[in-house]
């Protein structure tokens, strides 16, 4: 990066400047309102600033199984990206075979198909299979995009690291199964760490299927939010629940900081 | 690198094969069933033929919807696309502050997705909201219940804040992989920075960008819950959207038409998909491009 580095400009911190106006304007409006008051109680006058709002989220039963649910499907589902999806990876980045071209396409075509289409047979499936209100349920149809996503990125860390590697730990004696746990998911970390984060992402702030697929329990923090809103909507604990369902997300961003400008190269 | 030719290769793929046939396939073989049928209760469908189909085709709601998609999809991609790029160059140029920046783009990402429309309608709040009060004593009128024009404006600024980050991440990733030398020889040669980027820049993350583009196209093309939430296909339907006419047949359980619907949809994102990739799989054969 030092050819690169010049004087930076003025020109170059305002831009930057109304790119963080932009970005961060709607979470300084979304904290703020999370620590006032927004409907009257008694004994407070509303419109102070205050922490009822974080103390009703942790006080109310639904709301902390909310996040409960989420985080439980969530998990799920990337423990089964990463389990479908690494051997998945492994064998498109080291081998041609029959059709594989049609997989390649196959994937992008299960990414791109619209939650709104799917909805209704996965409902009337997982109805058959008792796979409505349950967690298990979430994680497996949040697979539909993620396990394409999850095979991209880890395919994309694999290729790029040398074939000799895997030809010398076999010249070694290793077997498939020690060289796969514990010498190739070592080496591509960072990949297995940008998987996680997408995977959870997507699957943590998705709507649709997280919602058709709770008709009486395990409703996650999506439509707990959802179910905030009502006659009189107190904005303030909306806010809040909002501000404690990006927590996950933004730890998520911590970690993977360093490695979220690796790239991955899709090929079709 | 020529890879070695091993059909046991799908035995490493199966664990993904039968999760993706479980939920993916075998309900779009269901939707496909569906939609020539006329189904009353789930026990009782009455098999319709394509009426379906024609009926959807022959409705100029439809059509319209379609105009609207494409037209909200062309906006989305003109603006995300060429501001993502542009702010993943200037990021180049500012070091190790690309870090810190990168973590505030990806912010927008974590948000749940029925939060998005949630968080800017309350920004825009009169009572409430910082930009909501700002715009109310600039004396502009900002009325998104009911301007359709403003409607508009509201779900497109929603989408470019939820969605700019992924564009600039992808982007940036690709860009930082440039070698150093290559912009150092463009430099000697005195090449300007429209033709280092044209020459150099551009075909690097031309792969990048591809998938970009696709993914973008397909999600702001079928966007639901951010149109729903802002003003459910208001007003007077200048923001219904194919997603948003889906949602409705599903709601008012009209299964067989809902279904029919599912598979046009569908069928559209998936040819222009094809479409696409085919187009990209014709310049790709140059050996430059190929690892």
């Amino acid at each position: 990066m030092k050819m690169t580095r010049m004087r930076p400009s003025i020109l170059l911190g305002l831009a930057f400047a109304a790119l963080a106006l932009f970005i961060l304007l709607p979470f300084v409006q979304t904290v703020l309102l999370s620590f006032t008051l927004t409907l009257p109680r008694e004994g407070y006058r509303e419109g102070q600033a205050t922490l009822i709002n974080y103390a009703t989220v942790f006080a109310r039963p639904d709301l902390r199984d909310a996040i409960w649910n989420s985080l439980v499907y969530v998990l799920l589902n990337v423990a089964l990206c990463l389990a479908a999806g690494l051997p998945a990876a492994y064998a498109i980045a080291r081998f041609r075979f029959t059709g594989d071209r049609h997989i390649l396409f196959a994937l992008i075509a299960f990414r791109l198909t619209p939650p709104v289409v799917l909805s209704l047979p996965i409902f009337i499936l997982f109805a058959h299979v008792g796979l409505v209100n349950s967690p298990v349920g979430i994680a497996l149809v949040h697979c539909v995009f993620n396990l394409p996503i999850a095979i991209w990125i880890l395919e994309s860390f694999i290729a790029a690291v040398p074939r000799e590697f895997d030809e010398t730990c076999f010249l070694d004696g290793h077997s498939f199964g020690h060289f796969f746990v514990g010498k190739l998911i070592p080496v591509i970390a960072p990949g297995i760490g940008v998987t996680v984060f997408f995977c959870f992402i997507f699957s943590w702030v998705e709507v649709v299927f997280a919602r058709i697929l709770t008709v009486t329990e395990g409703k996650p923090i999506t439509m707990a939010i959802s179910a905030l809103f009502g006659f009189q909507t107190d904005i303030g604990l909306v806010m809040a629940m909002t501000v404690v369902s990006l927590i996950p997300g933004v730890a998520m961003i911590w970690f993977v900081r360093n490695h979220i400008a690796r790239g991955f190269v899709i090929r079709t | 690198m020529i890879k070695p030719h091993s059909n046991r290769a799908w035995l490493l793929l199966l664990p993904a094969l039968l999760i993706l046939g479980f939920v993916a396939v075998l309900p779009l073989v269901a939707v496909f069933n569906y939609s020539f049928h006329d189904i009353f209760t789930l026990d009782t469908a009455l098999w319709v033929g394509p009426q379906w189909y024609l009926e959807i085709i022959r409705d100029p709601s439809f059509w319209a919807s379609l105009g609207r998609s494409a037209l909200f999809s062309a906006i989305v991609l003109s603006i995300q696309v060429p501001l993502g790029i542009w702010i993943a160059l200037l990021m180049l140029r500012i070091g190790r502050w690309a870090v810190p920046v990168l973590m505030m783009l990806a912010l927008p990402l974590v948000v749940p997705w029925n939060m998005i429309a949630g968080m800017w309608l309350t920004l825009i709040d009169p009572q409430v909201g910082l930009l909501g009060k700002a715009i109310a004593a600039a004396g502009i009128g900002f009325d998104y219940k009911f301007t359709a024009l403003h409607t508009w404006i509201l779900i497109v600024a929603a989408d470019t804040w939820h969605w700019l980050g992924l564009v600039v991440i992808l982007s940036y990733a690709s860009l930082s992989a440039i070698p150093a030398s290559y912009r150092q020889a463009a430099a000697i040669d005195g090449a300007s920075r429209l033709a280092v980027f044209r020459h150099i820049e551009l075909p690097r993350i031309a792969g990048a960008l591809s998938i970009v583009l696709l993914l973008r196209f397909v999600d702001s093309f079928m966007i639901y819950t951010e149109a729903f939430t802002i003003n459910a296909g208001g007003p007077q339907g200048a923001t219904t959207f194919i997603s948003l006419e889906l949602g409705e047949d599903i709601r008012s359980f009209t299964y067989g038409r809902a279904a029919a619907r599912a598979m046009l949809d569908f069928l559209i994102v998936l040819s222009v998909a094809w479409a696409f990739i085919r187009i990209r799989a014709g310049r790709d054969t140059s050996p430059e491009t190929t690892r």
